[in-house]
């Protein structure tokens, strides 16, 4: 069964066609990650109007493509010019660029490639291996602990925030709010239309996300007429030769780096709302504090490439397995792939695994096959990606809104949806203006409905209000979620008093104590063994910070 | 008052009046909770959210450097590409029934281009090849490669 499922899969992603696609979206990710400023969930997003007419298989490597292609481009503009091209590849900077600028441009890139070639593999094995046992674990969720997986996830998101946490989850609240437009599809009663008939079928997916994130990212990159007009990057930047042979050398040299940054990639990625922006720094400040030299970070030394390279196309495996596992989109760039899943009536739950075998296989192998492209594109268009990138920003912002708008329009053929294009365009960038991040808005539309079918299940199931909400928080991963976005709700006060107060002590070991509570709950004998271990470091983490007074770095 | 402030300010305003359409939203009797519960409880904890901030802003007082300070020509200033270019898109938008999408989308990368870029005679010329081309090149991937059916626009009707 698991063999013709494979050879399904196999038979659907390696046709002519589809092949031909994912190079097309590899080498699309591998210029717009190169471009500072592009980011990679705006292209993915570009890109699903592409996918409307292909198979499902077809749409999804394309994606594919575009996501693994767009995780390795960032890293060619931060080597070259010292400009991260994406957010994921921000650390990649501390380290390549000054070996760049040493005179080794071609083996910082190298190194570059092949730390994301192999990251990706393991991301690609992890997904391959957790996926289905997560999906088991999904079956056994109800209504109200989707519901609260829905709340962690938007308060994961919106502790990114950093100390404006608030904003962030205004702007979530705010998502949640868009996706209510419309007709509730609980009772099919309309909601919010201020007496318009278009606001009766609600704002689709595709306008609001591209509205929200590519206008409106494309209108502030040419706020200064000057910068506008300038190249995406600096003349002095120039195609080098790879040297693979010393790269790969390099690389694998530096195996337990590679490992450890992929599996911090890939267990990021799993957390619902955190990728590659946080998987990058999160495995250089790791790889950082154990190396034996970490003096010598950030003058140029491989290890500083290794690790958050392939740390964030790990990160992709993770957020790929929440999504097919349970439905949740990892990050952004997941949330559009969930996106493209609707389109194609396909609904990621739980049972996808299982009742979807032939494409959820061929989301694995495309995964898989897509970073073997990405070291070929690489290698051979590299001359290429530097000529796209002296295109002054004011050129690709106004050619891409006319394809905003073309792709928009060409989802349903409804006049409407280039209004909400524009709606959300506006409305993304006065929230960019005012500090209000989008991750959490983006996520909140998508979320909106799985939320509210959840919670009204719940609310059915069960007879009173009163019982509903004691089933919140007496079922055992319903409490296990709503535990974990109360954490996350406070960890980035936790983050910006970190041993400076002393209540930020008792931070991790009350949140180990508590997570142990709903692990006793679930029964067997693993989760109640985990549970064990978990209340026995809270407690013996309490006793020592208590016997020491609780000490802080004034105290210390 | 400080930016956030009027922020904060608007978005209560916001909320009162959801709350109060949230009263228009038709009741049903399927067993099911009504259609109002959860826009209910999202504006409920959006308002919270919203008196938070508001407290926020308040206790912070006005910032340095805030941009209210810098008054509506501050704000013109900084937003004079980004409004030109919702000026444009939404011309774009109001003319496509005449236009259609080829030569609309034509029109509208061309005027962008021309507004954000330089203007001598060989910039125009430039803006005018690069909005052929681009928008061309993605009008004909739409209809002939993918058989979407574009705007065709009044002013082609008969074509």
């Amino acid at each position: 069964m698991l063999i013709d499922n494979i050879a399904g899969a196999a038979e659907a992603v390696f046709h002519l066609k589809t092949v031909g696609l994912m190079f097309l979206g590899v080498t699309a990710g591998l210029i717009a990650g190169a471009i500072p400023g592009f980011t990679i969930a705006m292209a993915v997003a570009l890109t699903l109007p592409f996918t409307f007419a292909m198979q499902a298989v077809e749409g999804l490597s394309t994606m594919i493509g575009v996501l693994v292609g767009g995780l390795s481009g960032g890293l060619m503009a931060g080597m070259l010019t010292g400009i991260p091209g994406t957010p994921s590849s921000i650390a990649t900077t501390f380290d390549g660029f000054p070996m760049a600028r040493r005179g080794q441009p071609g083996l910082a890139l190298g190194i570059g490639v092949w730390s994301s070639f192999f990251g990706g593999l393991i991301g690609a094995v992890v997904l391959m291996t957790l996926a289905p046992q997560l999906a088991r674990v999904g079956l056994e969720l109800g209504p109200w602990d989707f519901f609260a997986l829905v709340i962690f996830a938007l308060t994961v998101t919106a502790s990114l925030a950093g100390p404006d946490m608030v904003k962030g989850l205004i702007a979530g609240a705010l998502g949640l709010l868009a996706a209510t437009i419309g007709e509730d599809e609980v009772n099919g009663v309309a909601r919010f239309t201020f007496g318009s008939d278009e606001l009766k079928q609600g704002f689709a997916f595709l306008p609001v996300l591209v509205g929200l994130f590519a206008f409106s990212q494309l209108l502030s990159d040419v706020q200064d007429t000057e910068a506008a007009r300038q190249p995406l990057m600096p003349k002095g930047a120039k195609a080098v030769k790879i040297e693979h042979r010393q790269a790969i050398a390099e690389v694998l040299k530096r195996w337990a780096v590679l490992v450890r940054s992929s599996l911090i990639g890939v267990f990021t990625g799993i957390l619902p709302g955190t990728g590659g922006s946080v998987a990058n720094i999160l495995a250089y400040d790791q790889a950082k504090k154990t190396s034996k030299y970490p003096e010598k970070f950030g003058t140029g030394i491989a290890d500083g490439i290794v690790a958050p390279e392939s740390s964030n196309n790990a990160t992709e495996g993770g957020a790929l397995i929440t999504m097919m596992a349970l439905g949740i989109p990892g990050d952004v760039t997941t949330a559009i792939m969930l996106g493209a899943l609707l389109i194609h009536d396909v609904i990621p739950s739980p049972s996808f695994i299982g009742d979807e075998p032939v494409l959820a296989y061929s989301i694995f192998i495309a995964f898989f096959f897509a970073h073997f492209i990405m070291i070929l594109m690489q290698a051979f268009c590299l001359r290429a990606f530097v000529m796209v990138t002296r295109v002054p920003r004011y050129v690709l912002a106004a050619v891409i809104l006319a394809y905003c708008a073309i792709g928009v329009f060409a989802l349903s053929n409804v006049d409407f949806d280039l209004w909400t294009l524009f709606l959300f365009g506006v409305a993304g960038l006065v929230l960019r203006s005012f500090g209000f991040p989008l991750a959490p808005m983006i996520l909140g539309v998508v979320l909106g409905n799985i939320a509210e079918l959840n919670l009204s299940r719940a609310l059915t199931i069960t007879d009173t209000w009163e019982t509903a909400l004691a089933a919140f928080l007496t079922r055992p991963w319903s409490l296990f979620f709503f535990i974990l976005a109360v954490f996350s709700a406070v960890f980035p006060w936790f983050q910006a008093a970190r041993a400076k107060k002393r209540w930020t002590r008792a931070y991790v070991p009350l949140l180990t104590l508590s997570v142990s509570v709903p692990l006793f709950m679930m029964g067997g004998w693993v989760r109640p063994a985990i549970g064990t271990g978990l209340l026995a470091l809270g407690a013996v983490l309490l006793w020592r910070r208590a016997r020491h007074g609780w000490p802080t770095q004034d105290t210390d | 008052m400080n930016r956030d402030t009027g922020v904060a300010i608007f978005l209560l305003l916001f909320c009162g009046v959801f709350f109060a359409a949230t009263f228009d939203i038709r009741e049903t009797s399927y067993g099911t909770p009504g259609a109002g519960v959860w826009p209910r409880i999202i504006l409920f904890a959006l308002t919270l959210l919203g008196a938070g901030y508001l407290a926020q802003s308040l206790k912070r007082g006005r910032a340095a450097g805030d941009e209210a300070g810098r008054g509506l020509k501050g704000w013109l200033a900084t937003y004079r590409n980004a409004l030109c270019c919702y000026f444009l898109f939404a011309v774009f938008l109001l003319t496509m029934p005449y236009f259609g999408m080829f030569l609309g989308g034509v029109l509208f990368v061309f005027c962008t281009l021309t507004a954000l870029g330089r203007r001598d005679g060989r910039t125009l010329l430039v803006h005018g090849a690069i909005a052929l081309g681009a928008v061309g090149i993605m009008w004909g991937v739409f209809t002939y490669g993918l058989n979407v059916i574009l705007p065709q626009g009044e002013l082609f009707y008969g074509w």
